[in-house]
């Protein structure tokens, strides 16, 4: 997880072009892509979503969490449950979805970052559970192991070209505001605490504090996450939020790089495109996984953006050289 | 009274490490804590700092109570430190490390959305230059060399601009140039900057040369305290610790 911010800030302004001929990219890919592939990268831009939630907390702050799917998993059940039984507004749904989640990661949170490492992983891995077991039990509330079926988005965005787009804006716009917050002081503090809590704390810091309003961020965005995926799929069951469900984003984050920001949305976007290709013609898709993650931990340890990163300044420092 | 402890003691277990140390620390010196190894220096030391909680006793820092306070709150209230061994961000360059000190006394971290590097940008490398590592601004922490890092940690500690600076053997494992340029810096920040240096070493010669005021700690209790040439005089201490040699 070796983070070279300074150079990775410079480098990713100097080729801010890329990162504008990838937004075009994702606007004009509608008129080129299938229903089928337009829906798989509608799941690839959500997932990346949830996955740089996700990574706030493992490759910003040092901490690995394992129950970040039910923060995903409450988004979603809040606006299936509002906009089925109540026939809630849509758009407050979403909003109540991101809410939910982060009130019950506040409460989580609360908990959980008293511990560090292997025990903060276990914890959260433990509440995830818990989320799971009682949206999976509650028959009368949640639908059980039925889940909830029928959720519709307001009339203009029921057709899945539209509704990509507001995905798409979301994703963005998310995305900005995690950017910033990485790169603020409060980014900065949360990157010191990893690199070495006890030395910030003797700078005045209160980490577990810190630590909490990064949970409640990253609960926030993961319900957001789910909150906007439930209405295109038109429904939700437990298994959102089940700790399988948990490690996607931390598969993720190891495939495409937890240090760099778009890290694990390179990860989700392989994950997601490759699922659906290797569908086509194995049902064994986790031992397809399981080989590339095991190759790109062993020859790759910075993951594949990561490593293409290392390249990258490798030969700009040649060239500088020169 | 700036720093005062009135009879703490620390007990691990069966074993006292501190036992009834009242010492007070004045405003501007440079106060150093000698003794033998095991002597409870490190544990006295953690007490003022907060990273042990005394078993009882008191510590009182500009007249409040600061006994059970936890780190970061002394650290507010104007009490850094640095540690035996060399706490620094391995991965941060040099300027963030710098940074982090300034960003957490200014209060700003809890800002979301400005970027970081547009803070403190003249207190930064006026520090670094002050401690001569400007040229090694965006060098990562842990590929400067141990005495650069000894540097370093003294930056980052003077970002939280303190008005009492602990450190724990400043100059441990430094070579006998880099431990001069050490000590030169801690005597000019506390002569620039009017910061009170309380500080533990077993480099005797260290001791001596910068000192104002030196206590004697010795199986946990203070055996002497004094200017240096009082200490130097006192039998007690010429017996368990100097050996008769000083």
């Amino acid at each position: 997880m070796v983070i070279k911010q300074t150079e990775q800030k410079e480098s990713m302004l100097k080729r801010g072009w890329w990162l504008i001929l990838l937004i075009i990219i994702f606007l004009i890919a509608p008129a080129f892509l299938s229903e089928f592939y337009l829906t798989v990268l509608c799941e690839a831009l959500v997932m990346s979503l949830f996955a740089l939630s996700f990574n706030l907390l493992f490759g910003y702050m040092g901490q690995l969490s394992f129950g970040q799917a039910a923060f995903y998993g409450l988004g979603g059940y809040t606006v299936a449950m509002l906009i089925t039984k109540v026939q809630f507004n849509f758009w407050l749904s979403i909003i109540a979805g991101v809410l939910v989640a982060s009130v019950i990661g506040l409460i989580v949170g609360f908990f959980c970052v008293r511990l560090r490492g292997i025990y903060f992983a276990v914890l959260t891995l433990a509440f995830g559970q818990l989320i799971f077991s009682v949206v999976f039990k509650w028959h009368d509330f949640t639908g059980g192991d039925d889940g909830i079926q029928g959720v519709f988005p307001p009339e203009f965005l029921k057709s899945p070209t539209n509704y990509y787009y507001f995905l798409l804006i979301v994703f963005l716009l998310s995305a900005f505001v995690l950017w910033k917050i990485i790169h603020s002081p409060f980014g900065q503090t949360i990157i010191s605490m990893r690199e070495n809590s006890e030395r910030t704390e003797f700078l005045g810091i209160h980490i577990a504090k810190y630590q909490l309003i990064t949970f409640v961020i990253a609960a926030a965005f993961a319900g957001l996450a789910g909150a906007i995926w439930v209405p295109f799929y038109r429904s939700v069951a437990p298994s959102y939020l089940t700790w399988i469900k948990s490690g996607e984003p931390v598969m993720a984050a190891i495939l495409g790089g937890p240090g760099l920001f778009f890290g694990p949305v390179l990860g989700m976007f392989i994950m997601t495109f490759f699922h659906s290709w290797v569908l086509g013609f194995t049902i064994y898709w986790p031992v397809v996984m399981g080989a590339l993650i095991l190759a790109v931990i062993f020859f790759l340890p910075g993951g594949i953006l990561g490593f293409i990163q290392e390249k990258v300044n490798e030969r700009k420092e040649i060239r500088n050289r020169e | 009274m700036f720093l005062q402890t009135q009879g703490i003691t620390k007990e691990f277990g069966k074993l006292r490490a501190v036992n009834e140390v009242s010492l007070e620390i004045v405003k501007g010196d440079i106060h150093a804590i000698i003794g033998p190894n095991g002597a409870g220096k490190s544990t006295y030391f953690n007490l003022v700092t907060g990273y042990h909680r005394a078993t009882s006793g008191k510590v009182l820092f500009k007249g409040k109570e600061i006994t059970n306070l936890p780190a970061y709150s002394r650290c507010n209230l104007g009490i850094t430190r640095s540690f035996q061994i060399t706490s620094i961000y391995p991965k941060l360059t040099v300027y963030e490390s710098v940074l982090m000190g300034l960003l957490s006394h200014r209060k700003v971290t809890l800002n979301f959305f400005s970027s970081a590097k547009k803070f403190f940008k003249e207190e930064v490398w006026r520090t670094l230059e002050d401690v001569g590592l400007a040229d090694q601004a965006n060098t990562l922490g842990d590929s400067i060399s141990h005495g650069d890092k000894k540097r370093l940690e003294l930056a980052i500690t003077l970002g939280t601009e303190p008005e009492l600076l602990c450190l724990d053997e400043p100059t441990c494992g430094m070579s006998p140039e880099e431990t001069d340029i050490a000590m030169g810096l801690i005597k000019k920040f506390s002569e620039e900057r009017g910061l009170t240096i309380l500080f533990t070493e077993h480099d005797m010669s260290v001791v001596f040369g910068i000192a104002k005021r030196i206590s004697v700690l010795h199986q946990g209790t203070l055996i002497a305290d004094g200017t240096p040439q009082e200490v130097r005089a006192s039998k007690e201490v010429q017996k368990v610790y100097l050996g008769g040699s000083a």
